[in-house]
C-alpha cells in the first residue's frame, strides 16, 4: 500500500509516496536522486546510510519512509556546499580523511550529531560516537583527527 | 638541480576530497537511470552438487521478466578468467561453489527480478564439498573440475618451486633448526562500496558498454570479449571513483559484468546489476587462505643458513590470479618468493601447492601472497631469537639484505633502487623505546611487544608491465592527462596531477587527470601491485616531458636562447636565473599550436626486462622493493583472551613520497587492515557455506579496535621511479600480523601460530599452557 508521507528534507517540505515497507534510504536515493546517502551493507551494520532523523543519527537502511513522515531529515546534501563548507567537511578534507570516499558522508554526519550536542567531546567519546560507522580504507586515525580539529573550528565560530 | 620540488612532496589536498565530502562525488551505482532493467543471479544452493536440470519456465512467464538465462542461452564462450577462463558465467553441469550462477534473470523491477529467481526450479546431486585444501589435495579427493583446462593434477592447480644453494647440507650442519606450522585465514576484502554494474548495448557499433566499479578497465573488457562474442574494439569498460579495491575488483568486476552484459546483449536494453552484501561475501574473491609448514637452519651465532617451506593455498573453486601459464604473475609463486622474508639466506627450498576447494576463488589481495609468507617467516625469526636467547632487532639486523646480496629468488639488491630497511628498524626501534622493559604489574592483563620486517616488489612482472597514458596541452595553458588507472581511493588522481605539474612547471591546479575509461586513454596496466603511482607515473612523466621539451624549443626561438637556459615554473616560461623575463606557458603553447608544434604526447614506461626461471624460480623479476618495520605493543587478558593492540608504529621506505599525506593514508589503512586481519577476520566456511556472510559478524575493525596508528616515512630513493618514488599500496599490511603474533608470544611466554588471534584462540591457548604447566 503506498501512502503520502510529508517530511523536512534537508531544510525543505517535501511529499512523497512511499510503500510501506520501503525503506529511507533507497527514498533518498531513487525518488530524490540523493546519492551521497550510500548503502554499503543494507543490515544495519556499517553506518555507510546514516543521515540525522531530527537531529540524531540513524542508519536510513533500516528506517521505513512512512517512519519519517512529520520529522526532519538531514543528509549530507544539505550539510555544505563549496560555497558554504561545513567545518566538519572542511576538516576532513584538511586532515586527509578522505580515501574511496564511501564512508565519508555518513562518518560526516555521524559527527555532526555528536558535536551539535557536545561542544568538547573527549576522545573516547568520540570514538564512541564513531564506532558504528565502518572504514575500510583510512585506519581511522585521520578521521579521529578530523572530527577533533572540527570540534576546535566550531567552537570557534560559536 | 632537482632538490627544491615545487609541488612533489607536497601534502597537498586530494583533487576529489571536497566532492566527497560534500556527498557529491558519484560511485557507479550513483548513475543508475529508472529506464534500466533489474539483473539477478540465482546462486548456487550447493557449493558442490551436480545440475541435474534447471526449469525457468514458470520464472519466464511473470509478469515483467524481461530475460531468464541459463547455461545454454549464452552468446559465446561460457567462462572467462584474468589468466585462465576456468569460471562460468552460469555454471552448466556442476556447482562448485556457493557463487557459481545456474541462471539470470532481467526484470523491470527489483522486486519482480527477485520473485522470478524464487520460481527457478534447480534439480541438484549434492557432492560432498571441500573446505580444506589438505584434503581436497589428497589421490582420492573427487575433482572438483572434471576437466580444467590447466591443473596439474586432480585438485591441484599448480605446484610452485623455488630452489638455490644447497639446502640439504645446509640442514645437515645447522647447529639450530626452526620448524613450525603456521595457518592465516580465508579473508573478504570489505570494499565498502558493493560490486555493480550497469551494461548497455550500442546500437551504433554493435558494441557494449560496461560500467563497473573495478581496477584493471583493459583487463576487464580482454577477458569478457569472448564471452559476449564481440572483438575488443567495440567493449567500452569504464568506471568513476570506485569505494575501495584491495584486489578484489580485479575480480569481482568480472563477474557482475559478466552478468549483466548477456542480461544485456539478450535484452538489448540497459541493465543494472548489483550484488548486496551478502552475495558479495558469499561469490566474490578472498584472500587465499594458507598452512605453512616453515624450516629455518640457522649457525649458534644467529646466521641463518637456509629455509625450507610447503606452503598450501586454498585456491577456492576458481584459477583467478592463482597460477599458472605465467607463473610469476601468480599469489602462489609469491608465497615461494617470499619464503625467505627480507634476509640473505644461501640455501632455500620452497614449494607452494595451490589447491582447489569448494570455497569462493581466492584471488589478488593487497600483498598478493607475501603477507602469508612474511607472517610465517617473521614469526620463524622470532621463535629463533628465542632459542637463541637473543633480541628480535638484533637478530634481523644481523640477517637482513644489504646492498649485492641476493635473495632466496636470486635478485641482487642494489641500493640505488632504495633499501632503506635498516634505517626503518633504527628509526621504529628509536620511537618504541625497545630496549625499555613493559611494566607487567600483577593482574591478569600482560603487555607484549613485537616486531615485523617486510619487503615487497613494486608492479607486475612479465605478464605486462609498463603503462601508456595520453598527455595533452591546452591552449589556456592547462594541462590534461588521460589513464586508464583506477581512483579507489588510494590518491592516485593526486599522486599523478603533482607528478605533472612538477614535471611540466605548471601550478596543481593547473592539471586535470582523467581515469579508468577505455575510451579515453590507452592501457596502462591494472591498477593493482602497489604499481599505479610508479609505473603509470613513469609514463606521465614521459609524456610530460616530451611536451616541456617541446615548449622549451618553441620558447627557446622567442627568447633566442638555447631551451637548456630555459625553464617552465608555475606556469611561466623564463631564463634560468633571468625571473623578470617570463612569458605566460599559455603563451607558447598557442605559438607551438599554430606553427605546427603538436600539443598531445603519447607518454609511455617500461622497467627492465624481468628475468624468470620456472624450474627453480630464479630470476629478478621487480625493478624495486619496498621495506618496512612495524612494531606493535598488546594487551592480553589471560582469563579472557581478550587482545588490544596498544600501540602501532609502522616505517616504511618509499623511495620518495610524491605525497606525504597520501603515503601515510595507505600505511594506516595498511596497518588497519593488517590489524583486522591478525585478531578478527575469518571466513567460517561449513562444506562450502559461509556462515558469517555478513558484517555482523564477518568483523573488520572499528574505530575501537586499533590504536593510533603511527607512521614513520623512509626516503631512499629508487633511480628509476618517478622522482624516485616506490609503490607503496600494498605493502603496509604485511608485517602487521607476524607483528601482534609476535607481541602476543612475548605478553605470554607461549606460541600461537594461527590467525586471527581471537579470544576463543588465545584462550585455548592460555588453557592448554596451563594444562602441561609449561610457559613462564
Ligand atoms: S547500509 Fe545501512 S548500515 Fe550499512
Ligand atoms: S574512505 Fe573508503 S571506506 Fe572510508
Amino acid at each position: 500500500m503506498a501512502k503520502k508521507i510529508q517530511f523536512i528534507l534537508n531544510g525543505n517540505t517535501v511529499e512523497v509516496m512511499v510503500g510501506e515497507t520501503e525503506l529511507l534510504v533507497d527514498v533518498l536515493r531513487d525518488k530524490f536522486r540523493l546519492t551521497g546517502t550510500k548503502k554499503a551493507c543494507g543490515t544495519g551494520d556499517c553506518g555507510a546510510c546514516t543521515v540525522l532523523l531530527n537531529k540524531e543519527a540513524v542508519r536510513s537502511c533500516i528506517i521505513l519512509a512512512p517512519m519519517v513522515d512529520g520529522k526532519e531529515v538531514l543528509t549530507i546534501e544539505g550539510l555544505g556546499d563549496e560555497k558554504n563548507v561545513h567545518p566538519i567537511q572542511q576538516a576532513f578534507v584538511d586532515a586527509g580523511a578522505v580515501q574511496c570516499g564511501y564512508c565519508t558522508p555518513a562518518m560526516i554526519l555521524t559527527a555532526k550529531a555528536v558535536l551539535d550536542i557536545n561542544h568538547d567531546p573527549s576522545d573516547e567519546e568520540i570514538k564512541t560516537a564513531l564506532s558504528g560507522n565502518l572504514c575500510r580504507c583510512t585506519g581511522y586515525s585521520k578521521i579521529f583527527q578530523a572530527v577533533k580539529n572540527a570540534a576546535k573550528a566550531m567552537n570557534l565560530k560559536r | 638541480m632537482k632538490s627544491g620540488y615545487q609541488i612533489v612532496g607536497k601534502r597537498v589536498n586530494r583533487v576529489d576530497a571536497l566532492a566527497k565530502a560534500l556527498g557529491k562525488a558519484k560511485f557507479t551505482s550513483d548513475f543508475k537511470r529508472q529506464d534500466m532493467l533489474i539483473g539477478k543471479a540465482l546462486f548456487a544452493k550447493f557449493p558442490h552438487a551436480i545440475i541435474k536440470g534447471v526449469d525457468t519456465a514458470k520464472a519466464e512467464q511473470l509478469e515483467g521478466v524481461q530475460a531468464v538465462l541459463t547455461a545454454k542461452d549464452l552468446p559465446g564462450r561460457n567462462g572467462y578468467g584474468i589468466l585462465v577462463p576456468d569460471k562460468p558465467v552460469i555454471a552448466e553441469k556442476k556447482t562448485k561453489y556457493e557463487g557459481d550462477a545456474v541462471a539470470l534473470v532481467a526484470a523491470v523491477s527489483e522486486e519482480i527480478a527477485k520473485k522470478a529467481l524464487g520460481l527457478i526450479e534447480v534439480e541438484y546431486e549434492v557432492l560432498p564439498a571441500y573446505d580444506d585444501p589438505r584434503q581436497a589435495m589428497k589421490d582420492d579427493a573427487i575433482h572438483i573440475h572434471e576437466a580444467h583446462p590447466a591443473a596439474d593434477k586432480g585438485n591441484i592447480l599448480t605446484t610452485v618451486a623455488l630452489d638455490s644453494g644447497d639446502v640439504e647440507k645446509a640442514f645437515r650442519e645447522a647447529d639450530i633448526i626452526i620448524e613450525n606450522s603456521y595457518e592465516t585465514p580465508m579473508v573478504d576484502h570489505a570494499y565498502m562500496e558493493t560490486d555493480v554494474c550497469m551494461a548497455e548495448p550500442d546500437p551504433l557499433t554493435g558494441g557494449l558498454t560496461l560500467c563497473s566499479p573495478q581496477q584493471a578497465v583493459y583487463a576487464t573488457k580482454r577477458c569478457l570479449a569472448p564471452v559476449f562474442g564481440i572483438p575488443q574494439n567495440k567493449i567500452r569498460t569504464f568506471c568513476p571513483i570506485v569505494g575501495g579495491g584491495f584486489g578484489g575488483k580485479e575480480d569481482s568486476v568480472l563477474d557482475v559484468s559478466a552478468m549483466a552484459g548477456v542480461l544485456a546483449l539478450k535484452t538489448k536494453r540497459p541493465v543494472y546489476f548489483e550484488l548486496d552484501r551478502e552475495e558479495v561475501f558469499r561469490t566474490t574473491g578472498k584472500r587465499h587462505a594458507t598452512y605453512i609448514k616453515h624450516r629455518m637452519a640457522a649457525t649458534k651465532d644467529g646466521k641463518i643458513t637456509a629455509v625450507d617451506v610447503e606452503t598450501i593455498l586454498d585456491k577456492g573453486a576458481y584459477t583467478s590470479m592463482g597460477g599458472l601459464n605465467n607463473p610469476l604473475m601468480a599469489v602462489t609463486q609469491r608465497t615461494a618468493m617470499y619464503a625467505g622474508g627480507t634476509y640473505f639466506i644461501p640455501n632455500a627450498r620452497a614449494r607452494s601447492h595451490s589447491v582447489f576447494t569448494n570455497h569462493p576463488y581466492s584471488c589478488a589481495f593487497r600483498g598478493f601472497g607475501a603477507p602469508q609468507a612474511m607472517f610465517a617467516v617473521e614469526c620463524q625469526i622470532d621463535e629463533l631469537a628465542k632459542a637463541l636467547n637473543m633480541d628480535p632487532i638484533e637478530l634481523r639486523l644481523k640477517n637482513i639484505l644489504r646492498h649485492g646480496d641476493r635473495t632466496i629468488f636470486g635478485q641482487v639488491m642494489k641500493e640505488n633502487r632504495g633499501l632503506g630497511l635498516e634505517e626503518c628498524i633504527t628509526k621504529v626501534k628509536g620511537r618504541m623505546d625497545w630496549d625499555k622493559s613493559l611494566d607487567q604489574g600483577n593482574g591478569p592483563v600482560k603487555k607484549g611487544k613485537g616486531i615485523a620486517v617486510f619487503m615487497y616488489g613494486t608492479g607486475i612482472p612479465l605478464l605486462f608491465e609498463g603503462a601508456s597514458c595520453y598527455v595533452n596541452l591546452e591552449l589556456d595553458g592547462s594541462v590534461s592527462v588521460a589513464v586508464a588507472a583506477t581512483e579507489m581511493g588510494q590518491g592516485i588522481v593526486t599522486a599523478l596531477t603533482q607528478t605533472a605539474a612538477e614535471a611540466l612547471g605548471v601550478r596543481y591546479e593547473d592539471v586535470n587527470v582523467t581515469y579508468s575509461d577505455t575510451a579515453t586513454a590507452p592501457d596502462c596496466g591494472p591498477t593493482v601491485g602497489s604499481r599505479a603511482a610508479v609505473v603509470v607515473g613513469n609514463a606521465v612523466l614521459d609524456g610530460c616531458n616530451k611536451l616541456r621539451e617541446r615548449m622549451l624549443s618553441v620558447a627557446s626561438k622567442e627568447f633566442k636562447k638555447d631551451p637548456r637556459d630555459m625553464d617552465i615554473k608555475q606556469g611561466e616560461v623564463f631564463i634560468v636565473g633571468k625571473p623578470e623575463t617570463t612569458m605566460p606557458l599559455a603563451a607558447i603553447v598557442s605559438k607551438a599550436f599554430i606553427t605546427q608544434v603538436p600539443l598531445a604526447a603519447v607518454g609511455t614506461w617500461y622497467p627492465p626486462q624481468p628475468s624468470f626461471r620456472a624450474e627453480d624460480g630464479q630470476g629478478e623479476p621487480m625493478h624495486a622493493y619496498t621495506f618496512g618495520v612495524q612494531a606493535v605493543e598488546v594487551e592480553v587478558d589471560t582469563e579472557t583472551g581478550e587482545l588490544s593492540v596498544t600501540r602501532s608504529v609502522l616505517a616504511c621506505d618509499v623511495g620518495k613520497a610524491i605525497n606525504p599525506s597520501l603515503v601515510e593514508g595507505q600505511m594506516e589503512g595498511g596497518a588497519a587492515m593488517g590489524i583486522g586481519w591478525a585478531i578478527l577476520e575469518e571466513g567460517f566456511m561449513n562444506k562450502g557455506v559461509m556462515e558469517n556472510a555478513s558484517f555482523h559478524n564477518f568483523l573488520i575493525p572499528t574505530i575501537k579496535d586499533l590504536p593510533e596508528l603511527e607512521s614513520i616515512i623512509v626516503e631512499h630513493p629508487n633511480d628509476l621511479g618517478p622522482y624516485g618514488a616506490k609503490g607503496i599500496g600494498e605493502p603496509p599490511l604485511i608485517a602487521t600480523a607476524p607483528a601482534i603474533r609476535n607481541a602476543v608470544c612475548n605478553a605470554l611466554g607461549i606460541s600461537i601460530n594461527t590467525i586471527p588471534l581471537t579470544a576463543v584462540r588465545i584462550l585455548a591457548a592460555v588453557k592448554n599452557q596451563q594444562a602441561v604447566g609449561g610457559g613462564n
